[in-house]
């Protein structure tokens, strides 16, 4: 069990989080620390709160012991600083407006400037490459178009840190590659630090610097945080190469464990 | 198109029967006349302005009445909805004056407001209103709990989630809701002309019944139920241009 | 409406319809509204005691209430047979749905002239109309049901090799059994309208003739204690309707 201590102020601090609802004890204790620029993945079997974590990170959910801090102060509730992708991308983008309209709203809370909010939506529309639908509907689009138009939102908010909650969970196999590479190109032209949960651990090996293992209904003797495992594989990564380098296949080895299997 | 005519065949064979009928056996009768001399009386009151006359009537009484209990239900359905300390402070009250009849308003909008206009509208906007409450309240809390969320990520105040999200979200189930309300606020208006009002197709439909002109009347019974036919129709037509907009049928 | 009563609902509600009976004192006695159109709740308990003491009342209720149940019955059962039948054959559904679409927005107050020319100013011809009214939404609400039925259940069906009625009782009756019951929940409003505006026009006894005679001769506290009455009997047989409502589709909520 390696973890590495950032060199600078950490972009989130979890500190002795831990939640429960009720009677029952969703999250143990935990203690973990994202640095600036880091890309972290959370996986974990169905039920282990890694869901959870993220949204505490998020402030949508408030820690029963402990804080999660962020830019030297506690996390109370969510912020613009800090932006959030849904799974159900369906039901967090407004059917009524297009993809410009969605990502603008992003712009009109953040009260940017109307002279500034066009030049702000082109821009992060060709990150994620979708200028050529601007004016078009959720409904009009594919899953996968959906998500980025979430994702290009979230980029509107200029975040200083993007959580993300299984969001290519629900799209085929080749949608999901696709949009794992476009993620990373993006996340490493604009240094954002990301927290990432996923139930695929290819996916979590894949993309992130580091792994956190959680476990599911924990106890003294076996807390939340089952692994926290450096992925050392050099990027940029491949979806090919990466996937048979001899570091990929251990740490797949090795974390497969967690994920509930016996 | 051959589904379309296909519709026509039933209703064509039942008049078709009602026309012989009406000619031979039924022949004299105060109740039933032919079709076809129904169409002739159709033409007539056209031709005299009763038609068009009558059908204003009851249709600017219902429009107004739905105005009036539409504006009032929604306003308060929507805070009943989005305010749930609201939604439980009302509920007995509500519950209390729901299940009263609309026509049993109908001698108490004779009493205040004599015949006429305002107290068929009345009538109509009592009947009106509690159904677009109901529906406003459901559609105020059943916006899309996700979208709530990402408001709250976005930090919008909560004037700037209910235009930007509640109410857009709000707006197709409205006019579903509308839908509902147009066809009571019609039948409503109808009924007060039979039961009281002396204006309107409703008392035309039951002058004609009382001179004895059964020709007249079946014509009237048609027309009234033309008239639904065709503002139900343009109600459900506004409802699915409105839900398209606003991203609700699926355009792929 | 599904709403938990639990106390606190209760206590605020109650108290908000206690000050809506506070405003309706003040604007009675302090003559907001005339006397005339607004008794004062005294006024208007005191005339409900009094027509219920003398039975008056209680007959006016009964009367009523007999025919709008005696109307809703016929109409149920009318309903269910003719849309059964038309309901379970994809051919009916084509060449009469159309039709009954036509007639489904038809104010069923509007045959009540030609039912009065035919069976003159009776408590007949208000039964006949009530009838006539309250099987559209049973009849629209059964042939629904019944071509709702999935494709897989069918399909089931003709493995299972049942014969046209086993079909029909078996499978496309309970699957269109919640349409039906929303449909007769629907068809008790409209049989209650109905009957209070035949009651008014043919003058045949009951609440509906009693609230017009009220209204005419200015007898405003008998007129409010008529209009509770008639609500009190919606209000009951809409709630007896759901429970049994309720009762039958436990599938749907185990």
């Amino acid at each position: 069990m390696t973890a590495t201590t950032p060199a600078t102020e950490p972009a989130l601090d979890f500190d002795r989080v831990s939640i429960a609802f009720g009677a029952r004890e969703i999250l143990s204790p935990i203690s973990l620390q994202v640095g600036r620029g880091e890309f972290v993945c959370v996986i974990g079997p169905s039920g282990c709160g890694k869901t959870t974590l993220l949204r505490a990170a998020a402030g949508f959910v408030a820690p029963s012991t402990g804080a999660v801090r962020r830019a030297g102060g506690v996390v109370s509730g969510p912020t613009r600083e800090v932006a959030f992708v849904f799974q159900d991308y369906g039901r967090a983008l407004l059917p009524w407006r297009t993809v410009a309209g969605n990502i603008g709203l992003a712009l009109e809370a953040a009260r940017v400037p109307r002279a500034e909010r066009q030049g702000r939506i082109d821009e992060v529309l060709q990150t994620v490459g979708l200028t050529a639908h601007a004016g078009q509907y959720p409904a009009q689009l594919s899953g996968g178009m959906q998500q980025r138009v979430q994702i290009a939102r979230c980029l509107a908010q200029r975040p200083e840190a993007l959580l993300m909650d299984e969001p290519f969970g629900a799209l085929d196999a080749m949608t999901r590659q696709g949009l794992q590479d476009e993620l990373l190109r993006l996340v490493a032209e604009q240094r954002l630090t990301v927290m990432f949960v996923t139930h695929d651990l290819e996916e979590a090996i894949y993309l992130g610097d580091r792994v956190v293992a959680l476990r599911i209904e924990p106890t003294a003797a076996r807390p939340s945080v089952a692994a926290v495992i450096d992925v050392r594989i050099p990027r940029p990564r491949d979806q090919l190469l990466t996937r048979e380098h001899p570091e990929f296949l251990r740490l797949r080895r090795e974390l497969y464990q967690y994920l509930g299997h016996h | 198109m051959i589904g379309k005519a296909r519709a026509f065949v039933f209703p064509a064979v039942l008049l078709g029967l009602l026309e012989t009928w009406a000619r031979t056996v039924g022949k004299g009768s105060d109740a039933v006349a032919p079709p076809s001399a129904a169409l002739w009386a159709w033409a007539g009151a056209l031709a005299d302005g009763s038609l068009l006359a009558a059908t204003g009537f009851t249709l600017g009484s219902a429009a107004l009445g739905l105005a009036i209990g539409t504006l009032g239900g929604v306003l308060l359905g929507t805070v009943l909805g989005l305010v749930p300390r609201a939604a439980q402070a009302g509920f007995l009250s509500i519950e209390v004056l729901r299940p009263i009849p609309s026509v049993a308003l109908i001698p108490l909008a004779m009493l205040v407001f004599g015949f006429g206009l305002r107290m068929e509208l009345s009538v109509v906007a009592f009947a009106t209103f509690w159904p677009m409450l109901v529906l406003a309240q459901a559609a105020a809390r059943q916006v899309e709990p996700r979208l709530l969320e990402v408001a709250r990520a976005l930090q919008l105040s909560p004037g700037e989630r209910f235009a930007k999200i509640v109410l857009p979200a709000m707006v197709p189930r409205l006019f579903v809701a509308l839908r509902l309300g147009v066809a009571i606020a019609l039948v409503v208006a109808v009924t007060v002309e039979i039961a009281a009002n002396p204006h309107g197709m409703g008392y035309t439909l039951m002058i004609a019944q009382q001179s004895l002109d059964p020709a007249l009347m079946l014509a009237w019974l048609f027309w009234v139920g033309a008239v639904g036919y065709a503002v139900n129709a343009g109600a459900l037509w506004l409802q699915r241009r409105v839900a398209i907009r606003m991203g609700e049928a699926g355009l792929r | 409406m599904t709403r938990r009563l639990d106390a606190r609902t209760l206590a605020s509600s109650a108290g908000v319809l206690a000050g809506l009976l506070a405003l309706w004192w003040a604007a009675s006695h302090g003559d907001w509204v005339s006397r005339v159109f607004l008794p004062t709740p005294e006024a208007t308990w005191g005339s409900l005691a009094e027509g219920l003491g003398t039975g008056e009342l209680i007959e006016f209720s009964a009367a009523t209430s007999l025919r709008m149940l005696l109307g809703w019955g016929l109409a149920a059962l009318a309903g269910v047979a003719l849309g059964v039948l038309i309901g379970a054959s994809a051919a009916m559904r084509l060449w009469i749905g159309p039709t009954l679409e036509f007639v489904r927005p038809l104010p069923a107050s509007a045959v009540m002239p030609l039912a009065i020319s035919i069976f003159g100013l009776s408590g007949g011809m208000v039964l006949a109309v009530v009838a006539f009214g309250a099987m559209w939404p049973v009849l629209l609400a059964t042939v629904h049901g019944m071509a709702s039925v999935p494709t897989q259940l069918k399909e089931v069906s003709a493995a299972l090799g049942l014969t046209r009625t086993e079909y029909i009782t078996r499978i496309g009756l309970p699957n269109a059994m919640p349409d039906i019951l929303a449909g007769m929940r629907l068809a008790m409003t409209v049989s209650l309208i109905i009957s209070v505006v035949g009651e008014m026009i043919a003058s045949q006894p009951g609440l509906g003739q009693a609230i017009l005679l009220a209204a005419r001769s200015f007898r405003a506290s008998e007129l409010f204690a008529g209009i509770a009455l008639l609500g009190a009997i919606g209000f009951l047989s809409n709630a007896l309707l759901a429970v049994a409502e309720a009762h039958l589709l436990k599938w749907q909520h185990p």
